[in-house]
Order: C-alpha cells, then structure tokens, then sequence
C-alpha cells in the first residue's frame, strides 16, 4: 500500500531527488533501477501515451508526469489506484512551484533539502496527510525561517 | 546554508567531462569522510558535510560512513541540528539496519519534546523508519501524542504513524482501540482534511489486520466473538460519522482550498470511499445489514453527483467504480460503474481511457452483457493514437466477442487492420492470431462472410502472417464442406491473383511480399483447380493462366524460398492431374524435372518422387492426388513444433510398422507442414485406402529405415535438428548453471519481435531420474516449454534438451526450478538467469 518510491529526474537522467518509502529487494542495485526507469520513461511518446506503466516490476507501477525538463515518478503498488496518484504528483509540483516561486530546476538542485521538507510535510510514510496547499504553504514558510 | 554546498554542486554541474564530474565527486567524497572522522569539528562543519553528503546521496554514491554522523546530530539539542540529522537519517539509513536501535531513546524523547516542530520531525521520521524494535518501543509515545495533543499537525502525523505501526504489529491491536479515533472524530477542533485523512489510514490499517489478529487470538484461547463484537460496536459508530463527511465532501464545495478544480478534495474523498470499502470487505454481516443499503446509496449519489468531465472528478468516480465491483454489489450498481467507465473511454483522457479499459477487462466475468453494450465506445479506442490504449481496446473486443456480435466487431477489426499502419505490426499479428483463433471457438453462420474475411486479412496481412495462422487458414479452407462456399473463396482468390498478374505485366513480383498469399493460391491452385475450372465462368481462369501462374513463380522463385517451392511442386504435381491441355501438362512437367537437380537436398529429394508419380498412368495417380481429407484439428497448433519435436523421438524409440509410420508422418504434417503432406490419405472409410498404402510404400522403398528417414528429413526442414537419439551440446550454448550434479546450458535460438526460442541443455553428472524442470519468465512474458528430449531420465554425462518459447516483452529471465531423482533420492534445485537479450 501507500507510495514506494519518488523520483525526480531530468531529461538526461540526472536524479534531482530520490525518496524510498518502502526498500527495493536486497540484491537489487538501485541505481540501475533508477536508470531502468529513466530508460523506460525517456522513450516515451509523451502526447499520446498514458502517464502510467502498469506492472513495471512484479510489485510496482509507476505513474509519473514531465514538468517542462524534470520527471516525477512515483512507484506504487500495483493494486493502488494511478489517477489519484498522478493527482498527487501533479500537487506536489504545484506546491513547490508555489514554495520557490515559479521553481526550476535549479531550484531543486541547489535547494534539494527545502525540496525534501516539502515532500514531508505532504507525504509521510509514503502516504498523503495534507492536501491544502495553504496549509502547507504557511506551514513551509514558517519552517522555513527556523534557521 | 553553506555555500561550501553550493561551490560543490556549481562544480559538479560544471564539470565538462564525466571523468572530470567523477573525479570531483570523488574528491569530495574522500574529503567528507575523513572530515567527519574528525572528532573535534564543530557543529555547524559537521551540518556543511552532512548536507554534501546527501547531495551525494542524490548523485547515487555510496553513504554509509555518514549514517551514525546523522544520529549524532539527532542527539543535539538545537533543532537545526535535529532538523537535519532527520532529514539525512531517512535518506541514508533503512530499516533493515541495526543502527537504528541507538535511535530509540533519542526518537522516544523528541517524540515528547516540548517544540512541536520536533515532535514533528521525529513522527516524519517514524512513519518512514518503521523497523519493528521502533514500532514497538516508540507505539506508546505515538498514542499518547493521539490521545492529548490539540495539534492538528502532530495528530494528522501521529496518525498516519499509527496506521503504519499497528500494519506492521498486529500485537499492537492488544493496546490499540479505536476509542481514539471517535474522540478524534468527535473533537471539531482537530476534524480537518488531513486528519481525516489519517482516520481513514487507521481504520484501513485495523481492520485490514483484524482477521490475522483474531487468528492470533485463536491460538491463545481467547474467546474471539467477543473480540469481534467489539469491533462491530466500534465500527458501527464510525461508519456514520464517515458516510457523513463523504457525503458532505461529495455535495457542496464550500472550502476554495480544497477546491481542485471544482471537485472539493477528491484525495480525501477518494480515501474515505477506500476506507469504506475495506471495511465491508470484511463481509461481517451485522455490519453489512446495517449500512450496506446506505453506503450502496452513497456510491450512486456520487456516481450521479460528480461531474466527470474533470480529471479530479473522475479519480473519484473511477474509485467509485473500483468499489462497486470488488465488493460484487447488486446488478443496478454494476451497470452504474460500467456505464462510468464507459463514460470514461468517450472522453478525451488518454489516462483515464486506459485505467478504465483495464477495468473493464477485469469485470468482464462478473456482467459481460454490460460490458458489451459499450462495445462501440471500446471499437472506437481501437483508433485511438496510443498504443497501450489500442492493445487494451484490442483485448477487450476480443474478450467481449461472441455469436451476437462477431459480424459487427470483426469487419470493424478487419477495418481497423485497413487502416494501420506499419507501425502497428505486433498489433496487426495480434488481431490476426486471435481472429483466426475466434472462428474455432466461435460459430458463425454465414461461411462465405467468414471466408471473404480471412481473404481480406490475407491481403492486409499476408506478409507478415505466422505459419500457423496460414496453416490454420487452410485447414479452415480444406474443411469447408459446402462447395459453393469454397469456390466462392477459391474463384475469388484466384481472381485477384491472376488478374493482378495480369495487369503487372506478367510478373509474379506483384506479391512478392505477401507470403501467406502467394502460398494460399499455390495450394488452392493444386487442390481445387478442377472444383473452379469446371465451375467458373470468368475467362481468365483457364488451364493455360494457371499453368502459367505456376511457371512463372517458379522462375521468380529464389532458393530463399523453399516453402513456396515446397508448395509449389506439390501444386504442379496436382494441376497435372486435373488438367487436360497437353502443353500445360508438359509445362508442369518441365517444372518439376528442373527441380531434380536443385541444390536443396529437400526439394530435390521431393522433385525426383513426384516426377515418379507424374510419369505413373492417370489410373493410378488420381487416388494420390485427392483431394485432402478433413482435418481434425489438433488443440493448440502454436506449439506443434515441440509436439512433432517429441513424436519423432517415439517413433525411434518403439518400433512400429511401416504403415503406421506414415500415418504419424501425414497427420503431423498436415497440420505443420502442408506441403508434405498433400499426398493421399489411408484414412479407413476410403476405398483406396490399401492400394495408397502400397503405392506409398513402394514410392518410399517398403522397408523400415527408408520411409524413417523421409520422415526424419521432413520435419527437420520443419524444426532444425531435432536429432533423434542422442541430443548434442551445440558449442555456443552458454553454461548457465552447474553443481555436483547437474549442468545446465541454455542456448537462444531465434530473438523475433515478441518472441524467443530458448533451449535448455540438461547435463547430468550422475543418474539423474524423473528429472522435472519448471520455469517462470517475467510478468510481461508467456512461456511454452517443450518436453525433455530424449526422455527425463539421463545417464551419467549424457544431455537431455528441452525447447522454450517466450512471448511478451522485455527481458529474458528464467527462474528454473528442478525436481529429479539420483539413485532413488529426491533433489531439487533453484536458480535464476538472465539472458543478454531482450524481446
């Protein structure tokens, strides 16, 4: 249940940030699952294909969507629903966008600790516990100067 | 922060090549690691290096030398060190390692901390590090937090952690009572969206693990009714209290933050319709009679209610729909989530058009009435741009086609496969190798439509068609028991072939590329020409044209083509028999005669035969030129080439007459290897019967060993190398597993679009006996697996072989399971390989 894993990559496969919720099995490299997903996604007709991948290991599939150059991925499990988790992505990008105003990737590279704060004031443990982007706004902002 | 951070990653962005970025993070690797070793570094060094490290971490390198830096930190008192000590301890550390016990007091104490901020940190940090020691030591800290805090953030973490925790421990439901979470929905001041959120989290997570608790109750002889009552009691009380909220969620959108496009938060909507879900998945039937009748009111309030038009409005509608068929409710419901997804595929969504086709392909079994009614929504999809949403649609046409509605779905497939276009080859194989399969299985009325179909896919697909679907077109054809319908098909074909020979100036290279057509009309030329010649009327199928179809293929034959030629020369042999224009005749001849000589030792062996029976009397070569009997067809013609593999082998092992040698012989062919067998039948009821069978034997040579060895060329033309008696390790097959008693070698034969031809080489290091060998591919593969050749049992060095053949997509993998017996003792045996391709 819940998100295993998010991803965030560039067009080239660069990982911009990279969050496992549940761990990949022992013997798996993760790097070489982070670029089998890279592999998959970059190869992709983005207008007429779906922003699914059913079944892309035995216990995953993964939903992800492109924001001008970066990729979110998320990996969930194969009985979740995709549609509310694209929702899902589609938020978080919204709040950061919001967060950093009118984020890039830059942002996220040289902020990538803010970028993570995020991700944990919307998910935790891999599931969702704030919706309001408000909320959550006022919550980053005020955490934000705790410096 | 430090701008020493962002010097580090200008510099990696910066570098040039990626020896001089690998060369960077090295150095800066090497750098954080012995700095952190440094006992005496202050404070906010040691958060400068951290925070590298983690930036490392991103990168992919390897961590571990920071990870007890990060609970070093965690002990601090300053929260920015907290701050990051969390963060780096969730993105460095797992749950699997043993550090984290040294997290325990340290997470314990935060968890009570006076700062909220803390506490909420160590609650983010919880509900990502769940190992089991922190579930247990850290539950109480957790609860209490549930219990008295009037924070709406720690309570909508604390619970979420809580869900997390009790998934994870069912002994935790001894402590653990819903009791909170009334107080929790009872208190107005902590009811939000995020907690309800986490409500909904819970009570999934409890009643989820309910059963496995009550079993474990079982086992300690507790009186488990009384348990269960109580959790009846308990959940009665919510149910209300979360019907309400959806339906409040569902009907007015009065909070412009929650507002997704017009949809008041279809997140927690969506959640609370799973939570109610789960709960009557427990089919507890005191729960069921209480409030099935009102939740199964709901979910058609908002089936109705929720517009659909936009993408949030129909996350919830699909998980509505998702509902009302996993929990089977009653007939009007089903036809109301149908219809929703029905809806859905109309739209122009390309994601929610596949999620909903996949739905659908799942509901099939429980209403495929309902299913039907939208077939013309699902035919459309067909035309869609996307390809998973075209195989999707494909499937589902299939999976929905029957007697009522074959007419209509087929000719729009067969329109579809008009209009696609290169690109969609697997598609169009796809259509093709179940459409042919669907007229087995499927009876249709009007025979002549059928035919005029398989005509058409003929002419789409012809190039590219498997040999199994052009053999299963010709025994269709060869089955067909009306003569009109047949010389319709044949006067039709025929028709076409020599018209457009005709046109394109007497060249045969106009289908040069549609294999399965050309190899259609050479049949039917051999085996009906006598039916349309003395049938048709049209002027341009007469004996000369089709002597000359003949002649001229033959000309524009390259070696290459041995199947055509195969065909060919049985054709001619036929034609000659049935015709009465002396030239023609003699053309024919000439055909064969040239063949005499070829340089293919088959065709060779086959010409000089059939020039024996051209030169026999009339008297004696229409008996041997009949028409082909019916086939029976045998059950799953795609895996032939294994099954004939393993007859071979019997026909060695135990000896038999002759006559039951050819027998095998013809009735393996006629279904692998038309060409074959297209010599006359000693099928009982047939007068001739006997006098075949010594014209045969006389043909072949009367004994034994000769007609085996016919046979064995035939279906080594068919399947390379099926040697009989002893298999022989090919010298590039590669070792993919060995121990003290067995070594395996795998070879890959063929790497096609969507299928691979594998064979797996048994070699055995004692005397291996009833040795069973199971294999699992991947998901997106299919596996066929051949029997072991020559026999399961396998003396001291000697190789058992045994063909696989994968479809699907994607990487080969094996997972090989062995069972046999050495010396009486059971052994088995497990591993995995991967193959350097992929299909």
């Amino acid at each position: 249940m819940g998100i295993q894993f998010i991803l965030c990559f560039n067009k080239q496969g660069v990982v911009r940030l990279v969050r496992w919720y549940e761990q990949l099995e022992k013997n798996e490299d993760t790097q070489a699952y982070i670029s089998s997903i890279y592999k998959l996604l970059s190869s992709r007709d983005h207008k007429n294909q779906s922003n699914f991948i059913e079944s892309f290991t035995e216990k995953t599939k993964l939903v992800y969507k492109r924001y001008a150059g970066l990729y979110f991925v998320m990996g969930i499990d194969t009985k979740d629903e995709e549609a509310i988790h694209l929702s899902n992505i589609h938020l978080f990008v919204e709040v950061l966008d919001a967060f950093f105003g009118n984020v890039c990737e830059l942002d996220i590279v040289f902020n990538f600790y803010k970028a993570y704060m995020t991700m944990d004031e919307m998910f935790i443990g891999g599931e969702l516990q704030e919706i309001s982007k408000e909320v959550l706004l006022e919550r980053l902002s005020y955490l934000d100067g705790l410096e | 922060m430090g701008s020493s951070l962002k010097s580090f990653i200008k510099d990696v962005r910066g570098a040039k090549t990626l020896s001089e970025e690998r060369s960077i993070i090295q150095k800066q690797s090497a750098k954080v690691r012995t700095k952190l070793r440094d006992d005496h570094l202050s404070l906010e060094k040691r958060r400068k290096n951290i925070q590298k490290l983690m930036y490392l971490f991103i990168l992919g390198e390897k961590t571990h030398f920071g990870q007890v830096e990060c609970i070093n930190l965690i002990a601090s008192d300053e929260f920015v060190n907290k701050r990051l000590g969390y963060l780096a301890a969730v993105l460095l550390l797992d749950e699997s390692q043993d550090l984290l016990t040294l997290l325990t007091n340290l997470m314990s104490n935060d968890l009570n901390h006076s700062n909220k901020y803390i506490v909420s940190l160590a609650l983010t940090t919880l509900g990502f590090l769940s190992s089991p020691e922190l579930v247990r030591d850290l539950y109480p800290d957790v609860n209490n937090i549930l219990k008295t805090s009037k924070n709406v953030f720690l309570v909508k973490k604390a619970l979420q952690c809580t869900a997390k925790m009790i998934s994870k421990d069912i002994t935790l439901f001894d402590v653990f009572s819903l009791d909170t979470i009334k107080d929790i929905l009872n208190n107005n001041s902590l009811v939000c969206h995020g907690t309800l959120l986490g409500v909904g989290k819970v009570i999934q997570a409890y009643v989820k693990g309910f059963p496995a608790y009550l079993e474990m109750l079982k086992s300690d002889n507790t009186n488990i009714e009384a348990m269960e009552q109580i959790l009846v009691a308990d959940i009665s009380e919510i149910i209300p209290e979360i019907i309400l909220q959806l339906k409040n969620l569902n009907m007015k959108n009065t909070k412009p933050e929650y507002d997704v496009k017009g949809v008041c938060d279809p997140f927690l909507q969506a959640e609370l319709i799973q939570t109610l879900k789960v709960i009557f998945q427990l089919e507890n039937t005191a729960i069921n009679d209480q409030f099935l009748n009102k939740f199964e009111d709901l979910l058609t309030f908002i089936a109705t209610n929720t517009d659909p038009s936009k993408s949030s409005g129909q996350s919830i509608l699909y998980e509505t729909a998702k509902t009302i068929f996993s929990l089977n409710l009653e007939q009007s419901l089903r036809v109301l989530g149908i219809n929703i997804l029905a809806n859905f595929l109309n739209g122009k969504n390309n994601n929610i058009k596949y999620v909903a086709l996949n739905t659908l392909l799942q509901v099939i079994p429980q209403d495929p009435s309902a299913v039907q009614r939208h077939r013309k929504y699902i035919l459309k999809c067909l035309f869609d741009p996307d390809v998973s949403i075209k195989s999707r649609a494909l499937e589902l046409t299939f999976a929905i086609l029957d007697e009522s509605n074959i007419v209509e779905s087929i000719t729009e497939l067969v329109n579809f496969l008009e209009y696609s276009s290169e690109d969609n080859t697997d598609l169009n194989i796809y259509i093709v190798e179940h459409l042919v399969n669907a007229f087995d299985t499927i009876k249709v009325s009007d025979e002549k439509w059928k035919l005029d179909i398989f005509l058409k896919i003929l002419e789409l697909t012809g190039s590219y068609m498997t040999q199994e679907r052009i053999n299963d077109i010709l025994i269709t054809l060869n089955n067909v028991t009306n003569f009109d319908n047949k010389n319709h098909f044949v006067v039709k074909l025929l028709n076409i072939s020599l018209k457009k020979y005709e046109e394109a100036n007497k060249s045969v290279d106009l289908f040069s590329d549609n294999f399965a057509w050309k190899l259609v009309t050479v049949w039917c030329i051999g085996e009906y020409a006598d039916l349309v010649l003395s049938k048709s009327k049209s002027s341009i199928i007469s004996e000369t044209n089709l002597t000359k179809y003949l002649v001229d293929l033959d000309t524009y034959c390259t070696a290459a083509d041995t199947k055509i030629l195969d065909y060919l020369l049985t054709a001619t042999l036929k034609l000659s028999s049935k015709i009465t224009n002396g030239k023609a005749i003699e053309d024919l001849r000439q055909i064969i005669l040239t063949h005499t000589k070829d340089a293919n030792l088959l065709i060779q062996m086959k010409s000089v035969q059939y020039e024996l029976i051209f030169s026999q009397p009339v008297a004696i070569k229409k008996p041997i030129l009949e028409i082909m009997p019916k086939f029976e067809k045998k059950q799953k013609p795609i895996f032939e080439s294994i099954h004939r593999a393993s007859s071979v082998i019997k026909k060695t092992e135990k000896p038999r007459s002759n006559n039951d040698l050819l027998l095998d012989l013809l009735g393996d062919d006629t279904i692998g290897d038309n060409s074959n067998a297209r010599k006359p039948t000693n099928s009982d009821n047939s007068p001739q019967g006997n006098a075949d069978k010594d014209l045969l034997a006389d043909i072949f040579g009367s004994s034994n060993n000769r007609s085996e060895s016919v046979s064995q060329t035939h279906i080594e033309s068919v399947s390379k190398d099926h040697n009989t008696n002893s298999v022989q390790l090919p010298s590039d097959a590669a070792e993919i597993y060995d121990d003290d008693n067995i070594t395996i070698y795998g070879q890959v034969n063929s790497i096609e679009t969507r299928l691979a031809q594998i064979e797996l080489y048994f070699k055995s290091k004692g005397n291996i006996t009833e040795l069973l060998s199971l294999c699992a591919v991947t998901k997106t593969q299919k596996l066929v697996m051949g029997t072991l050749i020559p026999s399961s049992d396998i003396n001291t060095g000697n190789i058992s072989k045994q063909s696989l053949k994968i479809t699907g997509s994607g990487k080969l993998k094996l997972r090989v399971k062995l069972e046999f017996k050495i010396d009486g003792v059971d052994h088995s045996e497990l591993f995995d390989h991967k193959f350097d391709h992929s299909i």
